[in-house]
């Protein structure tokens, strides 16, 4: 397995945002992870990442131990992310942002310079790269933060709604670029809102509901789970949904 | 286009590196030179500052401390073993390279302005503490060589040695600043000081990288304080660790740009000749008139324009003349 995450709980005081969560992750998966606003499955992805330290469990990156690791261990390791909110450099240019990423893997300017601009090319960054990153929209910050960790060099993605706010035209080139990068070996593991995203890409979703795991499985069988059904439209929806039976 | 921009950038150096090498042969009087000297010495501390405080974003409020240990370890080893000063400055190298650490180390653990605190708190505690130690000539301070031993003494009568040492010395700094900001250790220190936690996430050794841009700043800071110090042949707490040196130094890199190369020397070439101007004029009783134009600079700079001179200069310039990166 890529990334095992073994009942990982995540406390604040008395607080439960994650309790015993698990996840295993095989190399070339794309998973998503669902779940209606305060679910938990941010905080999970932020233990993923390195960002949280979780309370209890532990998480393992090809076969080690990074339950408490840094985030720039993580991203030594080959584990990348996004963010929610895009956090890009406002005043480096889009080439000045991905070479940051490309220098982990190549210490050299030529040589990070090099790859960078092969990333932005494949990301579709290049007419802009000698624009300061303040200058882009929301979708051209959304791919540069993709291009600035796929600078890096990753194994594993976490990309946390990294397809949001997009028009469905913008949406469509995004899902085509996660698919290509997908196929250039690198695992996925995203979280998002837009079903289209996760119909279109998982093969695999995990359904988060205050702070538990409800439902795993393929997109379209979980969709249809009335605890699932439950979690996001509200108590009795779900038992409408058990009455019915399963669609066909 | 990109070429046409460097090309350009390159020229605009040359112009100015000829300017400076010839200002003391146009301007031959002492004030004038004195001037010059006095703005290569401030532009030389702003452009180490610049480079923790501009280019990592760690805006550090007592820079005077690294300043002051440059000054008088100088004039320590020439009044207690009769060295030239000269041989003290690679030892003030040192002794700031340790405090650099000491403060560097456990205030790079938080974020926000817990360093700028820590900084501006050590400075004054170094000072109090200087103004009462005998070894140190307590609050009288300390004096460098009368009447020079040799030319490794540093001491001339006219300023026109001490402005092309001084020259030099700048155009060291900001060679070395130039290669720095291109290095990854440049992208770094860039990333740092525009987000930590997303630096983080691309593998940047955010610590790590705080505190080896305030170890190479504070070094070029001590050599700075050094050169007053030769230049001067005398340093007491308040020239040495006072708060204005610290304060000088922030301002007039913000004046022009902090986090650019050429912004502190247009922040020097600014302030010096308009603080000696406040001074002349209006003498001893308009010795509170330098606090009134940080305060006034620092007010402006808020309101306006918190990149400095260098920022307005890329937005309201004609965009053939701006420097490249900007966005239309």
């Amino acid at each position: 397995m890529l990334l095992e995450a073994k009942n990982v709980a995540k406390h604040f005081g008395e607080f439960r945002a994650v309790a015993d969560a698990n996840l295993t992750v095989a190399e070339g998966d794309v998973i998503g992870l669902i779940g209606p606003n305060g679910a938990g499955k941010s905080t999970f992805f932020n233990c993923l990442a390195g960002d949280t330290e979780p309370t209890a469990g532990t998480i393992l990156f090809d076969g080690q131990d990074v339950t408490n690791a840094s985030t720039e261990t993580h991203a030594r390791l080959g584990i990348g992310r996004t963010f929610q909110v895009p956090a890009t450099f406002e005043d480096m240019t889009i080439l000045e942002n991905v070479m940051v990423g490309a220098f982990m893997r190549h210490p050299g300017r030529a040589d990070a310079r090099a790859h960078a601009e092969k990333i932005i090319e494949m990301t579709g960054l290049r007419e802009h790269a000698h624009l300061r990153a303040r200058s882009l929209g929301t979708p051209g910050r959304k791919r540069l933060e993709i291009a600035r960790v796929l600078a890096t060099g990753p194994r594993l993605m976490l990309l946390d709604e990294a397809l949001a706010g997009l028009t469905p035209g913008e949406l469509q080139q995004a899902i085509t670029l996660v698919r290509r990068i997908h196929e250039t070996g690198v695992t996925l593991v995203i979280v998002e809102h837009i079903m289209e995203v996760i119909m279109t890409l998982t093969a695999r979703v995990l359904v988060f509901n205050q702070g538990h795991v409800i439902a795993s499985g393929k997109p379209q069988d979980v969709v249809k789970d009335p605890l699932v059904i439950e979690a996001y439209l509200g108590h009795g929806h779900g038992k409408r949904a058990r009455k019915r039976g399963p669609a066909a | 286009m990109k070429e046409a921009t460097t090309s350009k950038i390159a020229w605009g150096w040359l112009a100015l590196a000829a300017v400076f090498l010839v200002y003391p042969l146009v301007f031959q009087s002492a004030f004038f030179r004195d001037i010059g000297v006095l703005l290569l010495l401030a532009a030389i501390s702003a452009s180490a500052w610049n480079i923790v405080g501009g280019y990592a974003g760690q805006v550090s409020v007592g820079h005077g401390m690294f300043f002051g240990v440059g000054a008088y370890v100088p004039l320590m080893v020439f009044t207690h073993l009769g060295w030239p000063p000269l041989l003290g400055v690679p030892i003030a190298i040192v002794v700031v390279l340790v405090l650099s650490v000491i403060v560097g180390m456990p205030t790079f653990r938080l974020q926000g302005h817990y360093f700028s605190m820590a900084t501006l708190a050590v400075a004054e505690l170094i000072r109090l503490l200087v103004g009462t130690w005998d070894f140190a000539g307590a609050a009288i301070g300390l004096s460098g060589p009368a009447i020079p031993r040799g030319w490794w003494d540093l001491t001339f009568t006219s300023e026109l040695p001490y402005y092309y040492i001084f020259l030099g010395v700048l155009a060291t700094l900001l060679l070395v600043t130039w290669q720095v900001q291109r290095s990854r250790f440049g992208y770094y220190m860039r990333a740092v000081k525009a987000g930590e936690r997303a630096a983080k996430s691309l593998g940047v050794p955010v610590r790590r990288t705080k505190l080896f841009a305030l170890m190479l700043s504070a070094a070029f800071t001590s050599i700075a304080g050094s050169l007053y110090a030769i230049k001067t042949g005398f340093v007491d707490p308040e020239s040495g660790f006072g708060i204005l040196v610290s304060v000088q130094m922030l301002i007039i890199a913000a004046l022009g740009g902090a986090g650019t190369l050429i912004g502190p020397l247009i922040g020097a070439i600014i302030l010096i000749p308009l603080q000696t101007a406040t001074n002349t004029w209006f003498g001893g009783g308009g010795s509170g008139l330098t606090y009134i134009l940080y305060g006034g600079i620092i007010v402006l700079l808020a309101r306006f324009e918190p990149g400095g001179l260098v920022e307005l200069w890329n937005t309201y310039a004609p965009r053939r003349w701006r420097s490249g990166s900007h966005a239309p």
